[in-house]
């Protein structure tokens, strides 16, 4: 029995989706089964870096129930070597193959891959295999991969740097003159993956007579794949359909086109039957991919006051081995466009140096330029130690007001209705602040370890099309298709394809307040390339709320348009419905269908802010950590469904406080991978978790439409957040944070509890 | 993560079972609740051919106390233990630790002897073995033998067992009522990085008369501190006795140091939990 | 040898006969034996949680249970929780509470917190956290799931 509840838009209206997911009606990857479905199981490498000697699959292919083994020569003019070069000037991308042919780069780079009748038996014949390695040294940091004389990832290239640019803007040298400081700060994030509860996966099925593909895959763009296939297998982009149904979370990554897809796209070709690929946990764990793993150097040039008149930023980046689809370059950027966020800065230096190893890919992970708010947090949280002032009044010294907007970023990036200093403001009051550092005078003077946190940012949800031309990627139009249907209802196609963010819902509730009828009365569809316009992108970078939904009110302003032409609403829809397919003419049809596009507009829906603040205690004893307090102030704009926009903010920072406290993705000193299990890449629980308080300034603002994204901004401030409330909680120590994780051991090192032991994670 | 393939045997009677142990000696694995053993086989870190499932069999799943010990079953479940009413009368450290013993949904199969089979040396339930001076009752073929706890647990994931033998019950003896007893751990993701077992029991001029204080996640099996007991004895139990026990025995530990944690960590986790065991098995005992 | 066997397992009450490997696990033969794929595998060594089902009435990690040892057993799968058409109130009460996102971890989390409501109807809210901390979510952040399992309690005790 489903209660009555509203469902307007501003509501937050119960989810489409969740009776199917709630009662296991959802379809996943792994629920789709095909008549004649075969499995696959990759052969990875076992070390970082090796080349294959001698690599002898016969004896797996004669095993009962194995279809076919294929390796990097099997597929050779099947598929395309991998290269995905964007022109970006200095920018080195190896090419490679699907399957590794020459050298394993990296633990788990697939050299092969088996097919049979179920996974259990492929996995048994990936034991078949023989391998022959002849193992190479290998480089996991990024001061090793630039030493004198360093192995080379990719012998090609001649050097292991993949990327070095430095960008300046404005008189440095000038304003480091005039500066009372310079204050240096050193950050650096260790290696972490996403590790969504779904793991990656595929079935592609390729019907040898009709020559048509179709897929099912975890990945939340479906057109991306349907476009990477059809141009990897040199397949005709008509004859390549993707259908999606259910995804089990994303965070970033499965909005690319890896390599095992390609594998199993040509398998299916080479087999004429459907071939599915289930990634198990321990592939997601080691093989998917990693993030973050950046370090920075950045010196501050400062007033007495805590007025920053510059900064010199130098950040590196560990690349890993295989450029995955979203280039890396494009990681640096986005971090280099948004560091400043709404400070007051327009001389800046971005020195970026990004580096291969033999770590597995770099993926994209829930705010990929997450750190840009980690570090500026920590520049403000040091600038406000060195000088004696309050890290609030640091912040506010240097916090751009709305009068001062629109402003410009010195790399040509718009701010603008960008509520930064409104967040802090209200996050303050709402703590009350004050009181909270009495508090912690009174925890300090009994010895207590308390701290009190705070982290401000602005983020692109989408940002305009500058910053987009900044970090070298063209936004393009969303498209949203309305149908007024038989009945009187309507169907919306959205090519938005969610993985836990509910659009099924969200599209629904801004479809039906557009149109004024009742939100059941919109019927929502998506997922499936041969019905959904096309749309690279998918869904990601905190877009949908502003241009999914945007595109969603270009049609719904069109279909009225065109309703009010047939005398709507004078004449009920319904009436309208039963006379335009009572004739039957598809030209009428045509009429109540439409097709619309939300352009990215140069002034609206821009950008998002928040303001996380947070009280810890760190126990002396044993290095945990406790959050004591948690609050969130932030404004993204109009809310479509508020629960919705909640449930974003505490997935995300849940996610914060497991790369702050408890996730490593951590290689040893041979390449090994430490952390291929749940026992060893320790994901938050319901008890890690705080009780966290969210307040919404939903600021009005002049736009018609004022959503903006959210989906990334737990995860953004979360880590700097803690980090300078555990920094806080420390300073009677003279502790400086410097970076992440800050496990329990690491505390204790740090605070001189514990010699510094730690087994060398790289 | 499918498992490899292994011949799977089902014997209904424990004679069947020790007779198939027996022929396969270390080509065989004993099944029993499955939460150590099949993750293993999926992982594929062992690939055993043959699988000795002993569910079926009966007279393994009782808790039975007869004068003074307890007998665990092999196939008692560790949620079928942690609410018996009747071991936490006669053995509550038992039950103070099995809480700690993974997941509700892992101990709805999870055995006692199981764990003990398994010997990872971070689980909780060797490290109470131990403390409670338990014995494992082995059968190869018809022949039984008893092994005491503290000599059954030989390195990490081995034990004393030989190939082809099974454990068929953990005998403790029935604690004394005047005992108090903790469990302490500190977890780092699912399970425990480091644990401790203390029992205290006291005189009635309020001495310690008995002293137990093992550690598990800090060697390669539960670690005995009997040193640390023997400074104990005969003491009251203050702060700076118990600080001073503590100390002596996490001296000379030698804990691993890994992704989750170093080995001084360990070591320093090992002597604050002993500290707060020890006071609180302090507290909770009532001298007779 | 590892030829297969014969199982009849009760699923939702429902007798199901397979055939299967000694290795299959109760997961896969859940999942694709008998074709209930409610019942997710996520991580295949215990932690996620994501794979819980009833056996004879307890919360069991299925991908930790061979099918061959559920024969003669009363399965109960996130397929089998509410009548049909219906919602059972922990079911109620996740939709009320917005506690799932993604839905790939909500059916194990689902049965874990029906067998726990089973065996404390009137948790406290540490027991609740406690409680959800048994199984992973990657979504939600967990708040709405323990609100939920409190949610759930208080109706059941009110008769809902």
């Amino acid at each position: 029995m489903i209660a009555e509840t509203p469902s307007g838009l501003g509501t937050s209206a119960p989810r489409r989706e969740d009776v199917r997911l709630l009662t296991g009606r959802g379809r996943f990857v792994d629920d789709v089964h095909l008549p004649n479905m075969l499995h696959a199981a990759f052969l990875r490498s076992p070390l970082a870096s090796a080349r294959i000697a001698r690599l002898d699959v016969s004896a797996a292919q004669r095993l009962d129930g194995v279809r076919a083994v294929y390796t990097a020569a099997d597929l050779e003019g099947l598929v395309k070597p991998i290269h995905f070069d964007a022109g970006i000037e200095g920018h080195k991308v190896p090419p490679y193959t699907a399957l590794t042919g020459d050298k394993a780069r990296y633990v788990g780079d697939p050299i092969a891959v088996v097919v049979a009748d179920d996974r259990a038996l492929a996995e048994d014949a990936l034991a078949a295999i023989e391998v022959e390695w002849e193992e190479l040294p290998a480089v996991l940091t990024v001061e090793q991969a630039t030493a004198q004389n360093a192995p080379l990832v990719f012998d090609e290239l001649g050097d292991n740097v993949i990327y070095h640019a430095l960008h300046e803007y404005g008189d440095l040298d000038g304003a480091f003159a005039r500066a009372d400081r310079v204050i240096s700060v050193p950050v650096r994030q260790a290696r972490v993956t996403s590790s969504a509860m779904e793991t990656r996966g595929i079935v592609v099925d390729f019907d040898p007579v009709d020559g048509e593909i179709t897929c099912y895959a975890s990945s939340k763009a479906p057109h991306m794949l349907r476009g990477r296939i059809a141009e990897h297998l040199g397949h005709d982009l008509h004859r390549v359909r993707v259908i999606i149904r259910d995804v089990g979370g994303a965070f970033g990554g499965k909005g690319a086109v890896w390599r095992e897809d390609l594998v199993i796209a040509a398998a299916s070709k080479l087999l004429g039957r459907p071939v599915k690929w289930i990634e198990d946990r321990s592939e997601n764990l080691t093989a998917f991919g990693g993030a973050r793993d950046q370090g920075f150097q950045v010196e501050a040039a400062v007033l007495e006051d805590g007025t920053i008149l510059a900064l010199r930023v130098s950040m590196w980046m560990n690349h890993g081995a295989y450029p995955g689809m979203w280039l890396t370059p494009m990681f640096a950027a986005l971090v280099r466009a948004t560091i400043l966020s709404q400070l007051r800065i327009d001389t800046f230096s971005f020195e970026t140096l990004i580096v291969a190893t033999n770590k597995n890919t770099y993926i994209s992970y829930r705010g990929p330029g997450s750190v840009e708010t980690l570090v500026r947090e920590r520049v403000l949280d040091t600038i406000a130690a060195e000088l004696g002032l309050d890290p609030v009044e640091v912040r506010r010294r240097n916090l751009l007001t709305v009068e001062e907007q629109p402003w410009q970023m010195p790399m040509g990036v718009t701010v603008h209705r960008a509520h930064a200093r409104e967040t802090l403001e209200s996050a303050v009051e709402l703590a009350d602040y004050a009181a909270l550092r009495e508090e912690q005078a009174r925890a300090r003077a009994e010895g207590r370890l308390v701290g009190i946190g705070v982290a401000t940012s602005i983020q692109p949800c989408p940002g305009f099309p500058d910053w987009w031309e900044a970090i070298g990627y063209k936004t393009e139009a969303a498209p949203a298709r309305l149908r007024l249907e038989p009945d009187g209802r309507v169907t919306l196609v959205t090519s938005e394809m969610p993985t836990g963010q509910g659009h099924e819902t969200t599209l629904a509730q801004v479809a039906a307040d557009q149109l004024g009828v009742p939100f059941e009365h919109v019927r929502v569809v998506l997922g499936d390339t041969n019905t959904t316009p096309f749309y690279y992108f998918g869904t990601g970078a905190s877009r949908s709320s502003n241009m999914g939904a945007g595109a969603v009110i270009a049609a719904a302003h069109e279909l009225k348009r065109r309703l009010v032409e047939l005398a709507w609403p004078q004449r009920s829809l319904e009436e309208i419905a039963r006379s335009v397919y009572g004739r039957g003419d598809a030209r009428e049809l045509e009429a109540v269908d439409v097709l619309a596009y939300y352009e990215p507009h140069a002034t609206e829906g821009g950008w998002a802010a928040s303001t996380h603040l947070c009280v810890v205690e760190v126990d002396p004893r044993f290095g945990t950590v406790a959050i004591r307090r948690y609050l969130v102030a932030e404004d993204c704009g109009t809310m479509i469904n508020p629960a919705i926009v909640e449930g974003q903010i505490l997935g995300g920072i849940a996610q914060g406080i497991g790369v702050t406290l408890l996730e490593q993705a951590g290689y040893d000193e041979e390449g090994q991978y430490l952390a291929g299990s749940y026992l060893t890449y320790v994901l938050p629980k319901a008890d890690d978790m705080p009780e966290i308080e969210i307040h919404h300034l939903e600021l009005p603002t002049d736009e018609a439409f004022s959503a903006r994204g959210i989906g990334e901004s737990g995860m953004v401030m979360a880590p700097a957040a803690l980090a300078n409330a555990i920094e806080d909680a420390l300073r009677p120590l003279g502790v400086r944070v410097t970076e992440l994780p800050l496990t329990p051991t690491r505390l204790l090192e740090l605070m001189g509890v514990l010699p510094e032991d730690s087994l060398t994670v790289l | 993560m499918k498992l490899g393939r292994f011949a799977y045997h089902a014997p209904a009677t424990l004679d069947e079972a020790t007779e198939i142990l027996e022929e396969k000696g270390s080509d065989a694995a004993v099944l029993a609740g499955g939460q150590s053993l099949v993750p293993v086989l999926a992982m594929r870190i062992a690939q055993p051919e043959h699988v000795v499932d002993i569910n079926r069999v009966h007279g393994l799943d009782a808790i039975e106390r007869t004068n003074g010990t307890v007998s665990i079953g092999a196939l008692v479940r560790q949620q079928q233990a942690l609410v018996s009413a009747e071991l936490r009368a006669a053995c509550p450290l038992v039950c103070e630790a099995l809480p700690h013993v993974g997941l509700r949904e892992t101990r709805s199969r999870g055995t006692v002897v199981g764990s003990l089979t398994h010997a990872d040396p971070a689980a909780e339930l060797p490290a109470v073995a131990v403390a409670l001076d338990g014995e494992l009752e082995l059968r190869h073929g018809g022949e039984t033998r008893v092994v005491s706890a503290e000599e059954f647990f030989v390195a990490p994931f081995m034990t004393a067992k030989a190939p082809g033998e099974l454990a068929v019950a953990l005998r403790l003896p029935v604690s004394s009522p005047g005992a108090g007893w903790s469990f302490l751990e500190l977890e780092r993701g699912p399970f425990a990085l480091v644990a401790v077992a203390a029992g205290i029991e006291l005189d009635d001029g309020g001495r310690i008369a008995d002293a137990r204080l093992v550690f598990a996640g800090v060697g390669p099996g539960p670690v005995r501190a009997r040193e640390a007991e023997g400074l104990l004895l005969g003491a009251e139990p203050g702060e700076a006795v118990i600080a001073e026990a503590a100390e002596i025995a996490v001296r000379g530990l030698e804990p691993v140091s890994d992704v989750l944690a170093s080995a001084s960590y360990r070591r320093h986790v090992a002597r604050e939990l002993a500290k707060d065991a020890l006071a609180q098995a302090a507290r909770s005992g009532s001298p007779e | 040898m590892s030829e297969r066997r014969h199982v009849r397992v009760g699923v939702n009450g429902v007798p199901r006969d397979g055939l299967v490997e000694p290795r299959r696990t109760l997961a896969d033969f859940l999942r694709h034996d008998v074709g209930l794929t409610g019942t997710h595998v996520a991580c295949e060594h215990g932690v996620c949680g994501a794979c819980t089902v009833l056996v004879d009435g307890e919360p069991v990690r299925s991908c930790l249970m061979l099918a061959v040892q559920s024969d003669g057993a009363e399965v109960t799968t996130i397929e089998g929780v509410a009548p049909e058409g219906g919602l059972h109130p922990l079911q109620q009460a996740f939709r009320d509470c917005h506690a799932f996102q993604c839905g790939f971890c909500t059916p194990g989390f689902v049965i874990s917190g029906i067998a726990f409501l089973n065996e404390h109807p009137s948790p406290t809210h540490e027991e609740a956290r406690h409680a959800a901390s048994s199984n992973l979510c990657r979504c939600s952040g967990y708040a709405g799931i323990v609100e939920a399992l409190e949610l759930a309690a208080a109706r059941m005790k009110d008769g809902a």
